[in-house]
C-alpha cells in the first residue's frame, strides 16, 4: 500500500508506513523542497503554509495519510516558470517586502490562496486570510504588496 | 561633518600590494592597503582590506556582503557602500548567498576579523563598516582607472567613471571595467591618489535599493542556516531541561532508540561560565541528545524519549510573576529594599533631584512594568558542525562569528584559525544570536559521535531556553515649578538582571535627575533583545512626559518640544553615540506629529500618542493613532514615523525597519511576555504567547527620513523605543485611561 498524491503537478507516492509524518518533513526531508518553512510545528505561525487542494494549509499539521489523493503545492510550484513568476511574487519583490525572510514563502502561499477565492479582497477577507506570524513585522508591506497583487491579477484576467 | 575625505595612509613608505587569484574564471581582488581605520594601530603594522568582489571579463562582478542578513538589511547597505565608490553598474552585480568569514589571530590569540567586521548588532554594522568599504571600493576604482590611464597614455585624473566603465576626456573611448580587472589587478596605487566621493557625487548611497536576495527569498530557496545541509551530516534533537538548573527525573531511552532512524542517544552536559555580573552564565543547557538519520526521525526519537526534569537547587525559587511583585516592593519601599541587602546603586546624579522634588509646585509619581519578553526568532536556531581532529567546520546563523570562532576554539581546543565558519541568512536574531547554546550543543555532538551533526531546536526548545530581555519595574518621579517646566526627575528601577538606559532623554533636559538600579539576583537567564531596555525605558520616560503634560494642561507635543529647548548637542558617555542633541529630537517629533496632522480634533474615542527617543545615535519618534470602542476593544488605525539616521543610505530599507521595528515594539508593548514558574519556563509556543497578525498592526506606518549629513547610524533598534510609550499615550488620548503596564492585551482586549 502506499500514498499518493500530486506534489507541483507530479505524482508522488510515499510508503504507507510514513502516514503520520507530518507533510512539511516530507517536503523538506524527502523531497529537498526547503522553501516551506519549519516556525513552531502546531500550527500556529504559517511559516508551513502550501496549498492543499487549493487551499492555504499548514503543512506542519498536515499528516501524509491525509495527503493521500490531494493536489499539493508549495512554493518552489508557484511560479508558472523559471522566468515568469507568480504575480504575488511579482508584487512581493516589487514592493520589497521582506526582512529577514523567513516567513515569507509562507506568506505569499496564503495570499495566493485568498486570490484564488476572492480575486479582489475586501479588507476583513485580507485580514482573515493572513493570518500567518511575521515576526519582523513586515505586515504593512505585505498590504501594499496585496494590493499590488490585485491589480496584477486583474489585468492579467482582463 | 564632511564626507570628503583622503584615502591617506601612513604614506608611501608602507607597502602596498594586491594578490589576485582565479575565481571560477574570475578575479578575486584581495588588496592590503593601509586605511584611516586603523591609524591608531601601531605605525608599521601591516593593515589588510579585502574587497569582496570579482569583476568578470564580462563586465559583470560577483559581490560578497561583509555582513550577514538578519533583516536588518546589511547585505544590500555593505555592498551599497562598495559599489558606490567603485561606480559599479548595480544591476550588473550578482550576489553571493554566503558571507565570507576571514579572521587573524591578535595578540592575545584570539580571532578577529583579518578584513571588515561581519559582526551585526547594536545598529552599529553600517557604521562599523562605513570607511572600509568605501576605501576599499574607492582603491579599487583607482586601480582600474590607471589601468585605463596607461593603456590610453593620458592621466589617470583625466578620467571618468560611471556605470562600470572608465571614459576617455575625447568622450569617444571607453573602457569596461572587465576589460581592465585583470591587469589593473596587479598595478599598486598610490594612497592619497585614492579620493572618497563628496556626498553630493553620490549615485547609489541614497537611493532605493530592493533586498539583493529578493528572488530567491520570494522563490523559497534555501538560503537559511535551516535550509543548509553537509555531506554525512546526522541530525540531533535534544531533550533539554526547561529548568534553571534542572536535572534529569526520568527517561525512556529504549523507546527512543527503537524510533525508526534513531541511531543513538548522547547526554548533554550542563556548561556554564561565570557571567561578568557574578552570577552564572548557563552555556549548554543539560540535555539527551536524539541522533538520527533525519530530523524526524530525531523529533520523533525526542517524543519518544519521554525526558522528564526537575527542578535543581538554585532554579526552583525562581518565579517571574514573584520577582514583578518583588521589583514593585523594592522601588516603593526604601526600607525595605534596605533590608533585603538590595542597596539603590546611584548610576546618575546631576544636581539634586531629591530636593528639588520637594520644593516642586506639582509631583507625579508612577510606577511602569515590564514582564520579560522572549526573543521568538522566526527561524528556531540550529548549527552543523564538523569537528575533525585538527580543524572544524561551522554552519550557522550567527550574529557575531568572531564569537563563534573563539568561542568554539574554547571548547575544543582548536586554534581558532582552523575553525572555518560558513554564514547563512538569518531568520531573525534581536540579539539572541550572541549566544553560541546551539553552536557549541553541535560541536559537542560532533565530537562525542564522531561525525557532522546538524543540531535543530524546536519552538519548545527557543522559548525553554531563550535569555529574555530583563523584567523591569520603574517608579518615575518628577517635578514641575509653577509654570510647569520640569525640574525634577527621579528614576528607580529594579529589574531581572541587566542595566539601564538612562542616559537618554530627559537626562541632560532636567537640572535635577536621578537614576537609581536596584539589581535583584534573579536566576532568569537574561540577555540581549533588540535595543535593550531602551523601549522599557522610554515606556517610563515618555509615558512621565505624557503624564506631566496633561497635568499642567499642555499637549504633549508642545510640552515636549518645549522640554527639548535650547536646541543642543550634549555630550553621550553611552554605547551607540558620543553626542545626543536635544534639536534632531526635536525635529523627528515635529515631523512625525505633521505628518499625522496632529493639531486636527479626531471624533471621540479616537487618539493620537506621541513618543520619541533616542538609541545607538539615531533619533526616532512616532504619532500613533488608535480607537477604543465598545468593550474597551483597541484599534490601531495608523502610524507616523520620523527618523534622524544621519545620511540615509538606502532609504527603502530605512522605511522597512522603521515598519516593522514599530510593529516588533507594538507587539512587544501588547502581547510579549514570557513566565517562569518554578524555575521553569512555562510559555511554550505561540499558542501560549501570541505574537501580532497582520489584522492587529496598524495598517499603514508612513515614514519620513530627516535629511542629514551625518555620519550614517543605525536604524535596526531605534523603532522600536518609542513603540510602548507611544501606544499608551494613544490609549490615553482616546479613552483617558493610562496604562503603566505590559502587556498592554491584558488590560485592553484586541
Ligand atoms: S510550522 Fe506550521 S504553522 Fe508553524
Ligand atoms: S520577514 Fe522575518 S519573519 Fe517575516
Amino acid at each position: 500500500m502506499t500514498i499518493q498524491f500530486t506534489l507541483n503537478q507530479q505524482t508522488v507516492e510515499v510508503a504507507e508506513r510514513d502516514k503520520d509524518m507530518p507533510l512539511l518533513w516530507y517536503l523538506r526531508e524527502q523531497q529537498g523542497l526547503k522553501g516551506t518553512k519549519f516556525g513552531c510545528g502546531i500550527g500556529q505561525c504559517g511559516a508551513c503554509t502550501v496549498h492543499y487542494n487549493g487551499m492555504a494549509m499548514r503543512s506542519c499539521s498536515i499528516t501524509l495519510g491525509q495527503a493521500q489523493g490531494a493536489d499539493i503545492l508549495t512554493i518552489e510550484g508557484l511560479a508558472p516558470s523559471e522566468d515568469k513568476l507568480h504575480p504575488v511574487q511579482e508584487a512581493w519583490m516589487e514592493i520589497d517586502v521582506p526582512q529577514c525572510g523567513y516567513c515569507q514563502a509562507g506568506q505569499i502561499m496564503a495570499a495566493a490562496a485568498m486570490f484564488k477565492q476572492h480575486p479582489n479582497p475586501s479588507e476583513a477577507q485580507i485580514e482573515q486570510a493572513m493570518t500567518n506570524i511575521c515576526r519582523c513585522g513586515t505586515y504593512v508591506r505585505i498590504r501594499k504588496a496585496i494590493a499590488l497583487a490585485a491589480d496584477k491579477l486583474a489585468k492579467e484576467v482582463s | 561633518m564632511s564626507m570628503h575625505t583622503k584615502g591617506d595612509g601612513p604614506g608611501l613608505t608602507r607597502r602596498q600590494f594586491l594578490k589576485t587569484s582565479a575565481y571560477g574564471g574570475a578575479m578575486l581582488l584581495t588588496l592590503n592597503l593601509p586605511g584611516k581605520a586603523q591609524a591608531n594601530q601601531s605605525p608599521g603594522a601591516a593593515s589588510q582590506w579585502c574587497v569582496y568582489v570579482s569583476i568578470r571579463p564580462d563586465n559583470s562582478v560577483l559581490m560578497a556582503s561583509p555582513v550577514m542578513d538578519m533583516g536588518q538589511h546589511m547585505k544590500t547597505a555593505g555592498p551599497m557602500l562598495l559599489a558606490e565608490e567603485m561606480d559599479l553598474d548595480w544591476s550588473l552585480i550578482e550576489f553571493a548567498d554566503s558571507c565570507p568569514a576571514y579572521f587573524k589571530l591578535n595578540a592575545d590569540g584570539q580571532a578577529e576579523y583579518a578584513y571588515s567586521d561581519m559582526s551585526t548588532g547594536g545598529s552599529h554594522a553600517l557604521r562599523r563598516n562605513w570607511d572600509y568599504m568605501r576605501q576599499a571600493g574607492a582603491t579599487v576604482r583607482r586601480m582600474l582607472v590607471e589601468e585605463a590611464a596607461a593603456r590610453w597614455q593620458v592621466s589617470a585624473d583625466d578620467l571618468r567613471t560611471a556605470n562600470s566603465y572608465v571614459y576617455h576626456p575625447d568622450g569617444q573611448r571607453q573602457f569596461s571595467y572587465g576589460e581592465l580587472a585583470e591587469q589593473a589587478a596587479a598595478r599598486q596605487v598610490k594612497p592619497q591618489a585614492v579620493q572618497l566621493k563628496h556626498n553630493d557625487a553620490f549615485g547609489i548611497i541614497g537611493t532605493a535599493r530592493t533586498t539583493v536576495d529578493i528572488r530567491q527569498i520570494v522563490t523559497g530557496k534555501p538560503l537559511f542556516g535551516m535550509d543548509a545541509e553537509y555531506p554525512g551530516m546526522l541530525h540531533a534533537v535534544i531533550a533539554r531541561s526547561p529548568f534553571i538548573d534542572g536535572q534529569l527525573l526520568s527517561q525512556e531511552a529504549q523507546a527512543a532508540k527503537q524510533v525508526a532512524g534513531v541511531r543513538q542517544l548522547v547526554n548533554v552536559p550542563r556548561r556554564t561560565e561565570a557571567s561578568y555580573n557574578g552570577t552564572t552564565k548557563q552555556l549548554m543547557a543539560p540535555g539527551v541528545a536524539v541522533i538520527a538519520d533525519s530530523l524526524w526521525a530525531a523529533m520523533q526519537g525526542k517524543q519518544a524519549l519521554r525526558a522528564r526534569w526537575q527542578a535543581g537547587a538554585e532554579g526552583k525559587s525562581q518565579d517571574s510573576e514573584a520577582q514583578l511583585a518583588e521589583f514593585h516592593r523594592l522601588v516603593s519601599d526604601a526600607d525595605y529594599a534596605g533590608q533585603s541587602g538590595i542597596s539603590h546603586k546611584v548610576r546618575l546624579a546631576e544636581g539634586d533631584a531629591k530636593t528639588a522634588l520637594e520644593g516642586a509646585a506639582t509631583v507625579l509619581d508612577a510606577t511602569y512594568e515590564v514582564p520579560l519578553f522572549a526573543h521568538l526568532c522566526m527561524e528556531p536556531f540550529n548549527c552543523i558542525a564538523d569537528v575533525r581532529s585538527d580543524s572544524a567546520t561551522i554552519v550557522a546563523g550567527h550574529q557575531f562569528p568572531d564569537k563563534v570562532v573563539n568561542d568554539v576554539a574554547k571548547a575544543t581546543g582548536l586554534p581558532p584559525l582552523n575553525i572555518e565558519v560558513i554564514s547563512h541568512r538569518m531568520g531573525g536574531g534581536f540579539g539572541r544570536r550572541w549566544e553560541v547554546d546551539y553552536v557549541l550543543e553541535a560541536v559537542y555532538l560532533s565530537q562525542q559521535v564522531g561525525k557532522p551533526v546538524k543540531v535543530t531546536w524546536q519552538r519548545e526548545d527557543e522559548l525553554e531556553q531563550d535569555c529574555f530581555a530583563p523584567a523591569m519595574v520603574m517608579r518615575v518621579r518628577a517635578g514641575m515649578d509653577k509654570s510647569n517646566k520640569v525640574i525634577a526627575w527621579h528614576h528607580r528601577q529594579a529589574q531581572t538582571r541587566g542595566g539601564a538606559r538612562d542616559r537618554c532623554f530627559p537626562f541632560k533636559l532636567v537640572p535635577n535627575y536621578l537614576s537609581e538600579h536596584l539589581d535583584y539576583p534573579s536566576q532568569i537567564a537574561t540577555g540581549a533583545w533588540r535595543s535593550p531596555g531602551h523601549l522599557q525605558w522610554a515606556f517610563a520616560a515618555e509615558s512621565m512626559l505624557d503624564e506631566l503634560a496633561h497635568q499642567a494642561k499642555q499637549d504633549p507635543l508642545a510640552f515636549r518640544l518645549k522640554l527639548m529647548q535650547p536646541h543642543k548637542a550634549y555630550p553621550h558617555e553611552g554605547f551607540g553615540g558620543e553626542l545626543i542633541d536635544s534639536g534632531r529630537m526635536a525635529k523627528c517629533y515635529e515631523k512625525a506629529a505633521e505628518m499625522a496632522d496632529w493639531q486636527r480634533p479626531r471624533q471621540k474615542g479616537i487618539g493620537l500618542g506621541i513618543a520619541g527617543h533616542f538609541t545607538f545615535g539615531s533619533y526616532a519618534a512616532f504619532v500613533l493613532e488608535v480607537a477604543i470602542g465598545a468593550e474597551n476593544r483597541l484599534h490601531i488605525r495608523q502610524a507616523w514615523g520620523a527618523i534622524d539616521c544621519g545620511l540615509a543610505v538606502n532609504p527603502n530599507h530605512i522605511e522597512n525597519q522603521m515598519q516593522g521595528g514599530f510593529i516588533d515594539g507594538l507587539n512587544a508593548a501588547l502581547f510579549n511576555k514570557a513566565d517562569v514558574q518554578g524555575g521553569e519556563m512555562v510559555t511554550k509556543n505561540f499558542h501560549q504567547i501570541h505574537f501580532m497578525r497582520l489584522s492587529e498592526a496598524p495598517p499603514d506606518v508612513q515614514v519620513s527620513i530627516i535629511h542629514s549629513q551625518a555620519m550614517p547610524t543605525g536604524v535596526g533598534e531605534p523603532p522600536i523605543g518609542p513603540a510602548a510609550a507611544a501606544l499608551a499615550n494613544a490609549i490615553f488620548a482616546a479613552s483617558g485611561q493610562r496604562i503603566r503596564r505590559l502587556p498592554i492585551a491584558d488590560a485592553i482586549r484586541i
